[in-house]
């Protein structure tokens, strides 16, 4: 079954390292490559632009939202591109650091994915239609056919 | 597959359509009745549906019978969940080898 707000993704971790050095490699471009994309532009503060290139062709992008060190990171986030599923912007992504014995246990939520549908028979696409209206309004010129 | 789904349904007239066949089959001829574009245009509109396994296609005899397949949008969840799982999995390696003081490919930092 999935659960009723099943837009969310949600996935834990446990990291054998302090919230201090989890956190910089949210932050820190340098570190950033050290797990994600191969080029990385941050500017972590809130609007402050959030440009990670995955690969020559995928590249993540979007925006600070809000930071609050060691704890608290939220970036909106999607992929640039004509055929991007996800448009920047259009969706959220929340990190949050719990320090436990040295270590961190950090949960990575995903918000507002426009895909919640399975076995709902319907109602997801009620669910889902008005978002992607939403969506598509901001991307003006890209209906193909 | 999962990057072509957004640009199929950034199309206004194929959400109309989803809409449509979301709980009931209908022909082309009956979805096209509802749109004041022409038979073809609604029938590519239908055929780029298809190709993206957002709608399913029953033949009865020589009626062809769509409705949605609302699993097609399901793709980019589970993509998104493998894209997170790796992710973290390698920033679990990086972090704790930072933490310990090394690089990321074992060499003493500093």
């Amino acid at each position: 079954m999935v659960p009723a707000d099943s837009e969310i993704l949600e996935r834990s971790i446990r990291i054998e390292a302090r919230p201090e050095t989890v956190y910089s490699f949210f932050t820190d471009p340098k570190k950033m490559v050290l797990w994600k994309g191969t080029l990385a532009e941050l500017d972590p503060r809130p609007g402050g632009i959030y440009r990670v290139e995955i690969t020559g062709n995928d590249i993540a992008r979007g925006e600070y939202v809000e930071l609050v060190p060691y704890n608290r990171i939220v970036f909106t986030w999607g992929w640039e591109g004509e055929d991007s599923p996800l448009l920047p912007g259009s969706s959220t992504v929340e990190i949050t650091l719990v320090e436990d014995h040295g270590a961190t246990l950090l949960t990575l939520r995903h918000l507002g994915l426009p895909a919640p549908l399975i076995k709902t028979h319907g109602e997801g696409w009620d669910h889902f239609l008005p978002r992607l209206q939403a969506a598509a309004r901001q991307m003006p010129g890209r209906c193909k056919n | 597959m999962v990057e072509d789904i957004f640009s199929v349904i950034s199309e206004p007239r194929r959400r109309e359509i989803l809409r449509l066949v979301q709980n009931r089959e209908l022909t082309a001829g009956e979805i096209a009745a509802h749109f004041e574009v022409t038979r073809p245009a609604v029938s590519q509109h239908l055929r780029i549906l298809e190709k993206a396994e957002l709608v399913t296609v029953r033949r009865d005899g020589t009626k062809r019978l769509y409705r949605a397949r609302p699993e097609g949008l399901a793709d980019l969840r589970a993509f998104l969940d493998e894209f997170w799982e790796g992710s973290l999995n390698r920033l679990k390696h990086a972090a704790e080898n930072y933490e310990r003081g090394y690089e990321p490919d074992g060499t003493s930092r500093q």
